[in-house]
């Protein structure tokens, strides 16, 4: 038998019991819809908890340090270039950067203007891989990142409002630019214009009257503001860090301060991005694997996530209830429809049909009630998620939207991977439904179904 | 060469309970190519279950039954389903039309089975319709046909593949005397017109006056193995008559088988050119004539 006759004797034999099968796939229309609504509502229930996890911090960036500078056998941990040159060898991971922060307290000050007048005291330097931060994920307000080849001037990069930190000396009060009131397009310009206007980093003496050090810079750009990503966006100044390392060595020398190497144990503070966040805890894992502290936003998504997948197991689990019954209703229609149909085949065998022909039209009529119940109650299912979207309100789960830092996130939310799934299942669970009444049929015998009565 | 069903020492016992019913005893039976076979008995005769052994449909508890060269005991339910496509077409008493298809559909059943197109199945079902004189009626159901028109759709359904076989189990037992003969012409007619084996199941005696070969059986025994000339006053099992033509056609045969000449009769040849038969005679001797006779065969598969 050539398969497109097995599909039209297949459908002819659904049509032939219309009400029948209509009520047959109407049970499993409702088994769909109870598995898709339950599980689009915890779906739905992720999103909004991954979305105020975003606002929190960037998923994908873990934070690694160096608290103890000891390993678990207690040898000197050090948490330097190599350790992060390691680091970056690992699968996954995009970029690792230092965030390297000068243990001198205002050792250096920004200067520009005529006769210095305009001047910043770099309180939150932060020393990094010059080619990182684009890679972290961080954006610009304007201008370029650091140049990650360029060495002899040294350059630095502000956040969104460091700019706005510059003072007017001449005056004695109010002497910043008054931008805390505005927003956005409104900004009042600072003092400085830090990508054209020459500046000069001076480095201090912590004597009152002392000789200082001047080193010109460079202003590449100013950042966007994140606060996913940290203060730093904002209020930072970034320098690569071995210029800064260097200028804290010349700032060290001329203050007369000594340092002993054998006690350094590398940076404090590291950032590693990973490309994806599905890779973070493995990272996580393998740099702990070293010694490390590290911190990242999985450690409170990983619980808040399993949590999650709980409830939607529960959920889903409820409406497999349904879908059990349902499938019991379509192994009762098959059987059923072998009594009624058992002279049918037995005359069908006798004239040479194949038995496997018989079982796999059998089979088919299953599935086809179990695919075409899972295609209208998908249809059903999205109809359902958008009234909860919309009506939920009164709904114990908090109305049709969860709200996330200003962000909605639908209350129900059908992927196109459970649209997929639940159609599979579907018809996974009439064939299975069918198999049992195929084998009936199969064993009928020719000889008893022709037997005149 | 045209033995086209051999049956050998074929014994078929049910067990009711405790209780043994021997069906069929131990039958040997040659049927040729192109023959049209009456089993003739009565209701219990094991006639049925012959039938049914016959065509694969009941494993027999002995013996074998060969159809061409294949053993249908032998056979598993795949290869029984292949030879039923192929090479067998059945009648059936109560005709066993798919109630929910058209006489066009139903008569293209066997077709669909071999995984004939549509187009090329309804052509062929169409002719067959044709053929059997339903023309008008392709497009009715079952139900919208009397008796003697369902059973005209049986038999263009088990002619359809131009199998080399057809079992009739039956085939009149539900109509009356005129569709009778109706049935009983248009069968015969298509069997000869296209040197098919019919092997016919019946009770009437008037039935298998249509056959070239009466096979009677009773309590599941061969009791006579006749050919046909005029059935009416010929069926009387093992009687003084059989004896006396046994011994005549004994010597007669000797003769022959000498000489090598065909043993034709003038009378018999003149109502069936295909399946030329001698004076009735006992089993042996209707056998051992029949394999000199050289006829035309259609080249079957089961050859």
């Amino acid at each position: 038998m050539k398969i497109s006759d097995q599909i039209i004797m297949c459908l002819q034999n659904l049509f032939r019991r219309k009400v029948r099968t209509l009520l047959t796939i109407t049970g499993v229309i409702i088994g769909t819809c109870a598995i898709v609504v339950m599980i689009s509502l915890g779906v739905g229930m992720q999103a909004s908890q991954d979305a105020m996890l975003a606002q929190m911090g960037d998923l994908t960036i873990i934070d690694v340090n160096n608290y103890s500078g000891r390993t678990s056998t207690g040898e000197t941990l050090k948490l330097d270039d190599a350790a992060l040159r390691t680091i970056q060898a690992m699968d996954h991971v995009e970029v690792v950067t230092p965030f390297y922060n000068p243990s001198a307290w205002g050792a250096f000050t920004l200067v520009s203007g005529n006769g210095d007048r305009y001047q910043l005291d770099m309180y939150q330097v932060v020393g990094v891989y010059p080619e990182a931060l684009e890679k972290l994920g961080y954006t610009l307000k304007s201008g370029n990142f650091l140049s990650s080849t360029q060495r002899d001037t040294i350059e630095i990069l502000m956040g969104y409002y460091t700019p706005y930190d510059f003072r007017d000396t001449r005056k004695k009060r109010n002497n910043t630019v008054q931008y805390w009131m505005s927003d956005g397009e409104d900004m009042p310009d600072p003092y400085v214009d830090i990508e054209k206007d020459k500046m000069t980093l001076r480095i201090n003496n912590t004597e009152e009257g002392g000789n200082t050090i001047d080193v010109k810079v460079r202003g590449t750009g100013i950042l966007e503001m994140d606060s996913s990503k940290g203060y730093e966006t904002g209020y930072g100044v970034f320098i690569s860090v071995t210029q800064l390392k260097e200028l804290e060595a010349k700032y060290n020398k001329l203050n007369g301060i000594k340092t002993d190497p054998n006690s350094d144990t590398g940076y404090t503070s590291v950032k590693v991005k990973v490309t994806d966040m599905k890779y973070v805890e493995e990272v996580q894992n393998a740099i702990k694997e070293m010694g490390y502290d590290t911190y990242s936003m999985e450690d409170i998504r990983k619980p808040m996530e399993e949590q999650a997948r709980q409830t939607q197991m529960t959920l889903g689990g409820l409406g497999a209830i349904s879908m059990l019954v349902a499938a019991l209703s379509i192994a009762n229609t098959m059987v059923m429809s072998i009594y009624e149909r058992t002279r049918e085949i037995g005359v069908m065998k006798v004239l040479g049909c194949m038995v496997s022909n018989i079982r796999s039209v059998f089979l088919m009529e299953a599935g086809t009630i179990g695919f075409l119940g899972g295609v209208v109650g998908i249809i059903f299912s999205y109809i359902i998620s958008y009234i909860i979207n919309v009506f939920g309100t009164g709904l114990s789960l908090g109305g049709g939207y969860y709200y996330a830092g200003g962000e909605m996130v639908k209350t129900s939310i059908i992927p196109i991977w459970l649209v997929l799934l639940s159609l599979l299942f579907s018809t996974l669970i009439g064939l299975i439904s069918g198999f049992y009444p195929a084998n009936r049929a199969v064993k009928i015998s020719a000889l008893e179904a022709i037997k005149n009565e | 060469m045209d033995t086209i069903i051999k049956v050998e020492n074929l014994r078929k016992v049910y067990r009711l309970g405790t209780e043994k019913v021997i069906a069929l005893a131990n039958i040997n039976l040659d049927i040729h190519k192109g023959e049209i076979c009456c089993i003739l008995g009565t209701s219990g005769s094991g006639k049925s279950t012959l039938l049914n052994m016959l065509a694969g449909l009941e494993k027999p508890t002995r013996g074998h039954v060969y159809l061409g060269k294949h053993d249908i005991a032998q056979m598993n339910e795949k290869q029984l389903a292949k030879l039923r496509q192929r090479h067998i077409g059945f009648i059936f008493q109560s005709y066993n039309l798919l109630p929910a298809l058209t006489a066009l559909e139903n008569v293209g059943m066997p077709l669909l089975f071999r995984g004939v197109s549509k187009h090329k199945r309804n052509k062929q079902a169409a002719e067959m319709l044709r053929r059997v004189g339903l023309e008008k009626r392709m497009k009715h159901r079952p139900t919208q046909m009397s008796g003697g028109q369902q059973q005209r759709v049986g038999i263009a359904r088990a002619f359809v593949c131009k199998p080399e076989i057809v079992f009739a189990d039956e085939p009149t037992g539900n109509l009356d005397s005129k569709t009778t003969k109706e049935v009983m012409n248009i069968m015969v007619e298509i069997c000869r017109q296209y040197q098919m084996t019919l092997v016919l199941v019946t009770h009437d005696q008037e039935i298998a006056s249509y056959a070239d070969r009466i096979i009677t059986l009773i309590d599941g025994e061969v009791v006579s193995d006749v050919k046909n000339h005029s059935i009416l006053d010929s069926v009387q099992p093992i009687s003084e008559f059989h004896e006396a033509l046994y011994q005549q056609e004994q010597e007669e045969n000797a003769a022959a088988e000498v000489v090598g000449q065909d043993q034709t009769l003038p009378q018999e040849s003149a109502k069936d050119p295909v399946a030329p038969s001698p004076e009735e005679l006992p089993e042996e001797e209707v056998q051992a004539l029949e394999t000199q006779q050289t006829k035309q065969t259609t080249g079957g598969v089961l050859q």
